[in-house]
């Protein structure tokens, strides 16, 4: 792991298309902008773990649930 | 608990495999160039239905670690269910403004009860046959929207 100390206002590059830049300093927190192209993606990590973890669980997923009447019950307008 | 003999067709590696089926697959597989959170590795899926349980679909890998999901169009669960694509989503599905994209939340189970993923959708291009799974930082929807409990 790279460890950077950073100033308000200070950034780190990493590559040349992506910037991460510390906005403010709180006492619980620091605000962070990242600059980075399009097509690379970026998400607050609890999120994106949330998601891959409801995946997961889906992903084994035999529900020892009557998906008939649940399917019935969606075919009603 | 109540179960009939419908069910979704059987999962791909259960299959007896011939040629025509695999060319079949072939054909009809959607590319996910990034993969599913959790499952980075699939790259190509299928999107399989069956009358007895439409609109129910399911979602299956044909490629890398086997991984199959039960979803919905998560407009028949919400009504007013919208979500807006990134420009960066519509491009990475080669959409534009008037494409037709098929919506699929993820259907889940906990303890005999069923929830939809409504806060992060799956969405696919029919005409570009490119699918992602989409993540918005800020969603309006929950990740388990309860469809039925166990009790019928």
């Amino acid at each position: 792991v790279l460890v950077f100390t950073r100033r308000r206002q200070e950034a780190i590059r990493i590559g040349d298309r992506i910037e991460v830049r510390v906005l403010r300093v709180g006492r619980d927190g620091v605000r962070i902008g990242i600059t980075a192209p399009p097509d690379v993606p970026v998400h607050r990590e609890e999120i994106y773990e949330e998601i891959r973890q409801a995946n997961r669980a889906a992903v084994a997923v035999t529900p020892q649930v009557d998906l008939s009447a649940l399917a019935e019950r969606l075919r009603q307008p | 608990m109540a179960r009939t003999g419908a069910a979704l067709p059987n999962p791909v590696e259960t299959q007896v495999t011939s040629p025509d089926v695999q060319a079949g697959l072939a054909r009809n597989a959607i590319a996910f160039p990034d993969g599913i959170p959790g499952f980075e590795a699939c790259r190509r899926f299928v999107l399989l239905s069956a009358d007895s349980l439409a609109p129910l679909r399911r979602l299956e890998a044909i490629e890398g670690p086997p991984a199959a999901f039960l979803g919905i169009d998560p407009r028949l669960v919400m009504d007013s269910y919208r979500c807006r694509l990134s420009d960066n989503d519509m491009r990475a599905l080669g959409a534009d403004a008037d494409s037709t994209l098929l919506w699929f939340a993820i259907i889940s189970e906990a303890d005999g009860v069923l929830s939809a993923n409504l806060r992060a959708p799956i969405v696919i291009n029919p005409q570009s046959m490119i699918g992602r799974q989409v993540l918005p930082d800020d969603g309006l929807y929950p990740i388990r929207h309860v469809l039925a409990t166990g009790k019928a």
